[in-house]
């Protein structure tokens, strides 16, 4: 019989060492970033008091989970300030905090102590409608506790020519959730349009719709298909308001003046984020092969910063997976060189209007970097503080992706008093 | 540590025609106070008020002070004289949910196109009458040395 061997974090920051060492930075907001970075496991307890008709339970999502499995379980949680927690099940073996009933109230137990007191995101009314195509609304549109996520297409072409990412899981989740659940790999412009209007009727739910997909590379130029696609879809969710313009993000590829032109043009989007995932030429090269193949660092970054005389200061970013700079073999060896490093090449975007976020790293079983273990809380709190004190050197506001538009960053956490 | 409001208070705090006032301070401990009329105590006790404002200063300083553990200040008068400060700790806010919607929907009914950014959960920890006929009774008790000498004077000096 195999024992399974549970992760300890003896050599590293305790959540209450990192919390003392910074006590300019909020103990909730390094919380969120510990739970983010360690993961949960539901006690049976805290499972029993989960109502479907009021909380909501895990909806499609672009990527898989840290268990590798499709659950019906809660979808995440929520701190009292209002931060948003994006948080995976995970294997009792990876030493996840649990989530406990505490005095009737669901908690956050480490070690046998309580950590904080949580929520559990509220389930929006349009998930229990379907279109009249027949699907539920649900897999067309999943929510956070104040967005809608449209993932247009869950399909990324650089896994075709086995180039992806080496974080991503996205096209074996895909599979996954396809045979599963059923749900489509493709979303058709009407039934996302269907969609948005049921979520709209709910009144104070949500603040701004995040679309994005997979890369598409083809078309005359490289990624015009994948530019048709979302002017089509972001055309159809526009139907819905009495503004050319809502609060909008679209999270794609790199694309080319040409076509950033085209979507602000014919789209209401409003801000634009394309992730360069890992910063530094040498470990975006390893780290993402599809993407420096197709487009290549300098020019991904190039074709940030002209986005910005398109969509504005502070309406530009790039993603991070926070962590991924120190993935073995390659990676860094310290810590303290992946930040200073990360935050070098943030502030050279930054001094051009490009503002860097990033996203906890989640070693996903369904990725090339499945079996690695990502970085200390202590490191992943200096990335959140570092990234953030860029946004204030350069004055770049961080509004379109804030603890309540997007919820899924650390360092816009901390922006939130921008 | 909490303390429970007394139904007079209660009412002074829930009725419309009361002037309520809500005072935070900002990173650097500068004083922000402002007349917030959504100030209201809810069924849990707690007092609740609604900010329309996301980027307002009020705002950030309730999220400074429910994240570094600051306290903030309430005042209430009605308009017989009576008069309530109450000290308290922002202990949440809700964003979303069936709280949130509720107000968010009442708030637009009553002010027609606004914005709902949250609704702050204060907890009452300290409550001091503010009625000055009674504060001077009771420091008059306490502290009998504070006075001027004039006032006991035998003669009464006349303006
Ligand atoms: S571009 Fe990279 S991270 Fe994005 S879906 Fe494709 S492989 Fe995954």
């Amino acid at each position: 019989m195999s024992v399974a061997l549970k992760r300890t974090f003896q050599h590293e920051l305790s959540l209450n060492d990192v919390v003392a060492k910074y006590p300019d930075l909020p103990r909730l907001v390094i919380i969120k970033t510990d739970v983010q970075r360690r993961g949960i496991h539901y006690t049976e307890r805290a499972l029993s008091i989960v109502n479907p008709d009021i909380h909501q339970m895990r909806s499609p999502y672009l990527f898989g989970s840290r268990d590798g499995e499709i659950k019906d379980l809660p979808e995440s949680l929520l701190l009292r300030d209002g931060t948003t927690i994006l948080v995976d099940p995970t294997p009792l073996e990876q030493n996840p905090y649990l989530v406990d009933l505490v005095d009737g109230r669901l908690a956050l137990v480490d070690n046998d102590e309580v950590v904080e007191f949580v929520k559990l995101w509220p389930k929006p009314k349009y998930y229990d409608v379907k279109t009249s195509s027949g699907i539920p609304m649900s897999h067309i549109a999943s929510a956070r506790p104040q967005r809608l996520n449209i993932f247009q297409s869950s399909y990324c072409h650089f896994w075709a020519e086995h180039k992806e990412c080496r974080f991503c899981d996205i096209v074996n989740h895909t599979k996954q959730q396809k045979n599963e659940l059923g749900v489509p790999v493709r979303l058709k412009p009407y039934d996302v349009s269907e969609t948005i209007r049921e979520a709209l009727k709910e009144k104070g739910r949500f603040t701004s719709i995040c679309l994005t997909a997979g890369s598409v590379l083809k078309g005359n130029e490289l990624f015009d298909n994948e530019v048709d696609f979302y002017i089509e879809t972001l055309q159809a969710i526009g139907e819905n308001f009495a503004t050319k313009k809502f609060p909008s993000e679209l999270i794609s590829s790199a694309f080319n003046e040409k076509q950033l032109a085209r979507l602000y043009a014919e789209t209401g989007i409003t801000s634009y984020t394309s992730d360069l995932e890992v910063l530094g030429e040498e470990k975006f090269n390893w780290i993402c092969p599809g993407k420096a193949e197709s487009v290549g660092y300098q020019e991904w970054k190039q074709r940030l910063v002209r986005a910005v005389d398109i969509f504005g200061r502070g309406n530009v970013g790039t993603g991070l997976v926070g962590g991924v700079e120190l993935a073995k073999p390659y990676g860094f060896l310290s810590e303290n060189d992946a930040l200073n490093s990360t935050l070098d090449e943030a502030e050279s975007l930054a001094e051009q209007g490009v503002t860097t976020f990033f996203i906890v790293w989640v070693p996903r079983p369904g990725s090339d970097f499945h079996d690695q273990q990502n970085p200390s809380l202590d490191y992943f709190i200096r990335l959140a503080s570092g990234l953030h004190q860029l946004r204030v050197k350069y004055g770049l506001s961080i509004d379109y992706n804030d603890y309540r538009r997007c919820g899924n960053h650390p360092d816009t956490d901390l922006s939130r008093l921008l | 540590m909490s303390v429970q409001l007394t139904e007079e208070q209660i009412a002074l705090l829930n009725d419309r025609d009361s002037h309520k006032v809500l005072a935070t301070v900002d990173e650097s401990g500068n004083p922000h106070v402002v007349f917030k009329q959504s100030i209201h105590v809810a069924e849990d006790g707690n007092i609740h008020y609604l900010e329309l404002l996301e980027s307002s200063r009020t705002n950030h300083n309730l999220v400074r002070a429910i994240w570094f553990d600051r306290k903030v200040s309430i005042v209430v008068k009605g308009g017989d004289k009576q008069s309530f400060q109450i000290k308290g700790e922002p202990l949440e806010v809700h964003v979303t949910g069936p709280l949130f919607e509720k107000h968010y929907v009442e708030i637009q009914e009553r002010l027609g196109d606004v914005d709902l950014a949250g609704v702050w959960v204060i907890e009452p920890q300290e409550v001091i009458n503010e009625n000055f006929w009674l504060r001077k009774v009771d420091e008059e008790a306490k502290h009998p040395l504070f006075l001027h000498l004039d006032r006991i004077a035998k003669t009464k000096v006349q303006h």
